[in-house]
């Protein structure tokens, strides 16, 4: 077979989304990054994360979510398969949910990131994050970042959402602990309520 | 019913859940070190094969690559990832699809991947053999020297090591028989299926001087700094584990991972800290899932539907190391005069089985509750009234339990299900969207036993309470939590609780095998008494005074045996053209004794039900059987449930009084997965008339049975 790297996969994919599940046998590690010419490293970029402005270098072949948690800081984005399966990553890129480990950093440029970080206002938590307390969402909590930020792009576009707009909406984030309908309470809950930042 | 109490029993949420909603929760990969390297393992390819050489040069050459571990020159034995057989790191020959074969750190993880394929492998390859029952048939490939039946590794057997099946006897199986009206005989097939937790195994080592820490997702630091220690020959005090917030294990993060000590050692060789992280294909191929089985029943009945005897031997397959007991378990739910179970636990080339929810019972209740199921079915018995007269009174017929809510759970769940108004013979439905009933019943062990607490109360009446837990999920540092405040009878919100450092807290026992309320939340009650004591006899601390009180009790049964029942109630649409399977009605009954957190609790019940409905319907790790190498691993491959597949999960608890434990708390967090594989078998069956023996219970089989 021949070797694939997460860039030319992903933008083959044509979409953050990463659907297709390619399943090689195990002698390669998890991708293969072709080697990058000298004049394509280190290319400098303008992110706006949770409000805020970064300028950084990045690699090309880095994703958003590795940006992210290893060069931003901001670890609230999980990582739990890095091949767009889970939906533990979900991040809003211009108000819109994202599998930040299938897309690349690069092309975030000029784009507006929001991230679980963002979304108390000080100490004020979003309605969902409290709903999500209440109805005891996270048991593990590796998944709720996504979950929240699913729910999140969710309520912006639907503030009202029915109950299979819901599941649906957040069926591309698995929890493993199977709270699934603790979240779905949470995010039923909080539907209506709470104005829409991110 | 038992009796009210303050704090204990009221829906509590978490008191770390503003850490989990905001990000700020610190999980073992989110710990960076200055300076840190990063670590990846070379795999095997192949399922069984000798290593002829290995050549690291032109990896060792690679841009930012400091160390290259392979079997020529680590030589440590990983002792938790095989109670029998030395497993090295590093294993020549490999004998499975991912056994490590080399790891490597760099200074970041690309260049990490990138130098993983520079080192060349020389393999010459070997027979492999995937199916537990091939394995044991005379000239089958020895996976290890002595042949494939995996010896006995129950530390509490007289004869460690002896190489014959698990066996259990009581009465006389051929008398049982002959008394019997009928006899029934079947064999049912469970699969192998990943606990897949969110959170990828992850270990981040940082050697300071002699000391070692280890920053590592696992359900028990003490096992898992007791393991780490033996293992590099470290004294205790020179090894600190941290785990501040794990992302799940279901059984699979209980012992020390090879990946805690690769990291450690490869930081020990470049004096760096070192993170090695396992994606996810790795996690679910290298660390560890279910055991797959095979089940063969006999089982006489008399005509009104009691049991006579009960005969099953079982085949379990183990991966090609031994981690965990492989048991089939289930036949001792029921009462019978004359019952015998050999389980043959047996080395294969697939990937390692071992502990995920309720070890031995979700794959032995679907085979016992199958067969039982259809005697009922067979007698033309309704399956409450031959669960009814049939299950449990006393622990194998001979021991009294502590307590048992199961009659009743099977009463009030029958009647809250409303079974009877449900109930239609099996297949009698018309039409190709057809409905149906089942219910399956378990338990689990709700053992008592030791490990310590140390509650610390300062001058402004805040009480810190020290232990062990690493809270998987369950809520464990809430519970301990609750049960300082009822203890103590303070407010929650002077409760704080120190946990998952091995540096700042005691012992405590793993968080599995649903032990950590019975063990350490009855630690905590124990250690309450005495700083009352102290309280009462020198008045509250005063200034910079603190009161301190520990405690480290070891209760015993006393010739008793302690469960936790579940029983569980559940209707299915089976569209019989599709071969899909919709459940359209769940309730799980349980006995926990006292609930200490019923929203925390309920919340554990739904997740274990879900789990096991993603068991019954969806999941198997599939393996070509040419090559050796598993097809699916991965979210999307094991079609593990997802938000649009679950159905609404009711949660009722029977709670009885218990004399043991926290305030007569027993175990919940194991039990939920344990009846649900059975219960939807049999629904499956009472909608379509066919029975599916092995599972998972997939359109294919669906339509195969009825058409």
């Amino acid at each position: 077979m021949k070797p694939i790297s997460r860039r030319s996969f992903l933008e083959r994919s044509g979409t953050g989304m990463a659907a297709a599940a390619a399943i090689p046998a195990l002698e390669a590690p998890t991708f293969q990054s072709r080697p990058l010419p000298a004049e394509e490293r280190g290319r400098e970029i303008h992110l706006k994360v949770n409000g805020k402005d970064h300028r950084l270098e990045v690699e090309d072949h880095w994703t958003l979510a590795e940006v992210l948690r290893d060069h931003l800081g901001l670890t609230g984005t999980r990582v739990g398969c890095d091949r767009g399966e889970c939906g533990a990553c979900t991040v809003l890129l211009d108000g819109k949910s994202l599998y930040s480990c299938s897309y690349l950093a690069v092309w975030a440029e000029g784009k507006e990131i929001f991230t679980v970080e963002g979304l108390a206002e000080g100490t004020q938590l979003d309605p969902l994050q409290e709903a999500f307390i209440e109805h005891d969402g996270p048991q593990c909590g590796f998944c709720t970042s996504g979950q929240l930020m699913s729910a999140k792009a969710l309520l912006n576009s639907n503030p009202n959402p029915t109950e299979a707009e819901a599941r649906q909406a957040l069926a591309g984030n698995i929890c493993r602990c199977s709270n699934f309908n603790r979240y779905l309470e949470a995010v039923l809950a909080t539907s209506g309520k709470g104005g829409s930042r991110g | 019913m038992v009796e009210e109490l303050k704090t204990v029993g009221h829906s509590t949420p978490r008191i770390d859940g503003l850490q989990r909603v905001t990000g700020r929760a610190t999980y073992s990969a989110d710990v960076q070190l200055p300076n840190m390297l990063y670590a990846r393992v070379l795999r095997s390819p192949h399922p069984h094969a000798r290593i002829l050489g290995i050549d690291v040069a032109r990896a060792l050459a690679a841009p930012g690559v400091k160390a290259i571990l392979t079997h020529e020159n680590c030589r440590l034995v990983w002792s938790s990832g095989d109670r029998v057989n030395k497993r090295y790191l590093f294993n020549n020959p490999v004998r499975f699809v991912g056994d490590a074969v080399a790891a490597l750190a760099a200074t970041n993880r690309h260049l990490a991947e990138e130098a993983l394929k520079l080192i060349q492998v020389e393999y010459e390859t070997l027979d492999f053999v995937l199916d537990a029952e091939e394995a044991l048939q005379p000239g089958a490939v020895e996976i290890h020297p002595g042949g494939n039946l995996s010896p006995i590794i129950s530390f509490r057997s007289t004869e460690p090591g002896k190489r014959e099946p698990s066996t259990y006897v009581r009465g006389d199986l051929e008398k049982g028989f002959a008394a019997s009206d009928f006899v029934f005989e079947d064999r049912y097939v469970s699969k192998h299926v990943n606990n897949a937790q969110m959170e990828p195994r992850v270990a981040l080592a940082h050697w300071e001087g002699d000391k070692l820490t280890v920053w590592t997702p696992t359900q028990g630091i003490a096992n898992c700094h007791r393991d780490i220690a033996r293992d590099l020959n470290l004294a205790l005090e020179k090894v600190r584990v941290v785990c501040q917030y794990m992302g799940g294990g279901f059984g699979n993060k209980n012992q020390c991972q090879d990946t805690d000590l690769m990291a450690a050692q490869l930081a020990k060789e470049t004096g760096r800290p070192v993170k090695l992280e396992l994606s996810r294909k790795e996690d679910f191929v290298c660390v560890h899932g279910r055991w797959p089985t095979s089940q063969n029943y006999k089982v006489g009945v008399l005509k009104d539907g009691t049991l006579q005897a009960i005969q099953m031997r079982g085949y379990s397959g183990m991966g090609p190391y031994r981690k965990s007991g492989g048991g089939i378990s289930g036949v001792e739910y029921f009462r019978c005069p004359n019952v015998k179970t050999e389980i043959y636990p047996a080395y294969t080339n697939m990937a390692v089985s071992a502990n995920f929810r309720g070890p031995p019972y979700p794959q032995g209740v679907f085979g016992i509750a199958s067969i039982l199921d259809h005697i009922a079915h067979e007698l033309k018995i309704d399956p409450v009234d031959f669960y009814l007269k049939n299950v449990t009174r006393k622990f194998r017929d001979s021991i009294p339990y502590t307590s048992s809510g199961l009659l009743e759970c099977i009463r009030q769940g029958a009647k809250l299900f409303e079974w009877k108004k449900r109930w239609h013979p099996a297949g009698s439905q018309q039409g190709p969207i057809k409905t149906g009933i089942g219910l399956a019943a378990g338990g689990f062990g709700a053992s008592v036993g030791r490990s310590s607490a140390v509650l610390r109360l300062d001058s402004e009446g805040r009480l810190w309470l020290h232990v062990g837990v690493t809270d998987i999920g369950t809520g464990a540092k809430t519970t301990m939590a609750l049960i300082a405040a009822e203890a103590m009878g303070i407010d929650m919100d002077k409760v704080r609780v120190i946990s998952g450092d091995t540096d700042r807290t005691p012992y405590s026992v793993g968080e599995s095998g649903s032990r950590t309320t019975s063990y350490t939340g009855y630690a905590i009650v124990e250690a309450a008494k005495d700083l009352k004591q102290q309280l009462a006899a020198s008045g509250p601390p005063q200034g910079d005074e603190v009161l301190i009180a520990e405690a480290t009790p070891s209760p015993r049964l006393e010739g008793k045996v302690r469960y936790s029942f579940a029983v569980h109630f559940v209707e299915v649409e089976v569209d019989t053209e599709l071969g899909g399977v919709r459940v359209l009605k769940y309730l799980a009954v349980h006995d926990s004794g006292r609930i200490i957190n019923p929203l925390t609790a309920t919340s554990q019940v739904q997740g274990g039900v879900i789990q096991g409905l993603g068991m019954a319907l969806h999941e198997e790790l599939l393996y070509d059987e040419n090559t050796g190498i598993p097809l699916n691993p991965g979210y999307y491959g094991a079609r593990v449930m997802t938000h649009v597949d679950v159905p609404n999960v009711e949660v009722h608890f029977v709670e009885t009084e218990d004399a043991y434990g926290p305030f007569g708390a027993k175990a919940v967090g194991e039990p939920p997965i344990v009846p649900v594989v059975g219960a939807v078998a049999n629904a499956v069956f009472n909608a379509i008339g066919k029975r599916i023996k092995e599972l998972p219970i997939t359109r294919d089989k669906i339509i195969g049975a009825v058409s």
